[in-house]
């Protein structure tokens, strides 16, 4: 709890921008980012593209993930366990937007975890704090973000 | 947005599915290799009905609606939201969002939405609310 732990997510790139943007079928980004390019100026990352980003790793070996499909850095406190994990929701704040081009550090760690009980049983909140820096230490982006960790039985939980 | 926002504005809801090639592209492009958002059988083991839009995706649409009603000139300053229910590929859902505050800032209006996805029932998926900062005084984009 309160350890930070530093990614080297790599140099951003254009490329990358766009295929996030594809995927949620934001074709006016893709127009407007090569276009950016093309004209030699700065491109700037869709605004959640960092967040949304589950991991920067290159990933373990498929026969070394989860049954789930999860990585064990993608399931923090809980490697080994027989546990589900899912998303609780997610707090996103934008200081500035990365550009194509910056190297990003992401630093993360685990802030709170608690033991709550509800309507089909007990289960575990951690929150997760991430952020998000450029070279020169300046925040582009952070997250708060909650996972709830479920007993393996229990099933029909949110996402 | 056709006119400058008022408290209490209620914005136009955005109706849309998520389609099974969508949720596995994006969870390609975001590194999210978690079975049940590509892999039905394995959704059905966990008692889902189809593969599970991933939350960070319900993100992303919060914010790209919520953008585009405020026009091209908006900047998100901030998102936050909670899933309370699981929405899953060829659901119809509905971006819906109501203006919660108008505030003058250094760089014109900050507007903060209160923003929801709704299942076809009617029941929210996912609450959250959207923060943007317009230029003041815009019109429609």
């Amino acid at each position: 709890m309160g350890r930070w732990e530093d990614e080297d997510c790599g140099t951003v790139t254009v490329k990358e921008f766009c295929r996030y943007a594809a995927a949620v079928d934001d074709v006016d980004y893709l127009r407007r980012a090569r276009a950016r390019e093309a004209a030699g100026e700065p491109v700037e990352a869709p605004p959640l593209f960092l967040a949304a980003t589950m991991s920067w790793e290159d990933g373990p070996a498929e026969e070394e993930l989860r049954p789930d499909g999860l990585a064990a850095r993608e399931s923090p406190c809980t490697q080994g366990l027989p546990v589900r994990l899912v998303h609780g929701g997610q707090s996103v704040r934008l200081t500035r937007a990365p550009l194509a081009g910056t190297r990003v550090t992401a630093s993360r760690a685990l802030v709170s975890a608690e033991r709550k009980h509800g309507r089909s049983g007990d289960f575990v909140l951690l929150g997760l704090t991430t952020r998000y820096t450029s070279p020169d230490g300046t925040e582009l982006t952070a997250v708060d973000e909650t996972v709830v960790v479920l007993d393996v039985l229990r099933k029909g939980a949110t996402t | 947005m056709n006119s400058p926002a008022a408290v209490g504005d209620v914005c136009p809801p955005r109706r849309y599915t998520h389609s099974r090639v969508q949720l596995f592209r994006f969870g390609a492009v975001s590194w999210n290799s978690h079975r049940i958002h590509y892999d039905a059988e394995f959704a059905a083991s966990e008692g889902f009905s189809d593969v599970v839009v991933q939350s960070t995706l319900h993100g992303q649409t919060l914010t790209r609606y919520a953008l585009e009603w405020a026009g091209s000139d908006a900047c998100l300053e901030s998102v936050s939201w909670r899933n309370v229910a699981t929405a899953v590929a060829g659901e119809p859902l509905t971006w819906s969002a109501t203006v919660r505050t108008v505030a003058p800032c250094d760089s014109g209006v900050r507007v903060t939405l209160d923003v929801s996805v709704l299942r076809d029932v009617g029941a929210p998926c996912v609450t959250g609310h959207v923060d943007l900062t317009c230029r003041a005084a815009r019109t429609s984009p």
